[in-house]
């Protein structure tokens, strides 16, 4: 646990825009483990921080809708259905390309606790 | 505002929606294509060649409305996973595209028909990959 704390610290990412609502809010600070994918592989329900296909250098907050072609394939998608952009406009994603998953909030301190 | 600063994130998750935002309904190609019908229908009834001149007119511009409809599902919408699912779906798009261009050239109503069902196949693909959900509020 202090380990993955640690790891995710290193991780850690803010969310920008409001396609997680209403669980993730545009400014909320969360430690993403970047390990993650090395415990078990991304299923379904996990939030995930990938990046954009068309623009890597991005990195895109979304969750895990459907995993496929044994595990190497992801479909993700943003939790809010009316203003996302997501697999739906770019296609899957390759597993390989999860950079971490983001596991617990830290700020605000209102909305402090478990994400994932 | 020190310490805040120290354990601020380095970095950017996107939770992000570019625009378009992503809404797909072939229900826009089948009322132009119904509009075509129609058009068609009255222009066989009409003596009247003013009307009638008109009514093609029309049926050209929602011919082509149907065409661009089709387009945007087939290269925006669908994705390799949905043509795996559906095996024919490009020839079912390039087939309805075709269809809407027979329906411009033609007075014809099995012209017409053979457009819509065309559209209701498509719509049968968007509706089995989850189209309703994903693209509709």
């Amino acid at each position: 646990m202090i380990r993955r704390t640690l790891r995710s610290w290193g991780a850690r990412a803010e969310v920008i825009g409001d396609s997680m609502r209403p669980r993730l809010r545009a400014g909320d600070w969360l430690l993403v483990d970047p390990e993650a994918n090395v415990s078990r592989a991304p299923a379904v329900g996990d939030l995930v921080l990938v990046p954009d296909p068309r623009e890597p250098a991005r990195l895109l907050i979304k969750r895990v809708s459907e995993v496929y072609e044994g595990g190497q394939e992801l479909w993700v998608t943003g939790d809010a259905h009316d203003a996302t952009t997501d697999s739906d406009s770019f296609g899957s994603v390759s597993a390989s390309t999860v950079v971490g998953r983001p596991w617990f909030r830290y700020w605000p301190p209102s909305r402090l606790g478990r994400v994932a | 505002m020190d310490l805040l600063r120290f354990i601020a994130p380095q970095r950017s998750a996107h939770a992000h929606c570019d625009i378009p935002c992503g809404v797909y309904d072939p229900a826009q190609a089948r009322i132009e294509a119904e509009s075509c019908y129609r058009i068609i229908e009255k222009y066989h009834a009409s003596d009247d060649e003013v009307f009638r001149t008109r009514a093609i007119a029309v049926k050209e511009e929602r011919a082509d409305l149907v065409k661009h409809h089709i387009d945007v599902l087939w290269h925006d919408y669908f994705k390799p996973e949905h043509v795996e699912k559906y095996p024919d779906l490009h020839d079912t798009c390039w087939k309805a595209a075709k269809a809407a261009s027979s329906v411009k050239h033609s007075v014809d109503l099995d012209d017409a028909t053979n457009l819509l069902s065309l559209i209701d196949q498509i719509d049968e693909m968007w509706k089995g990959s989850g189209g309703p959900e994903k693209t509709r509020m």
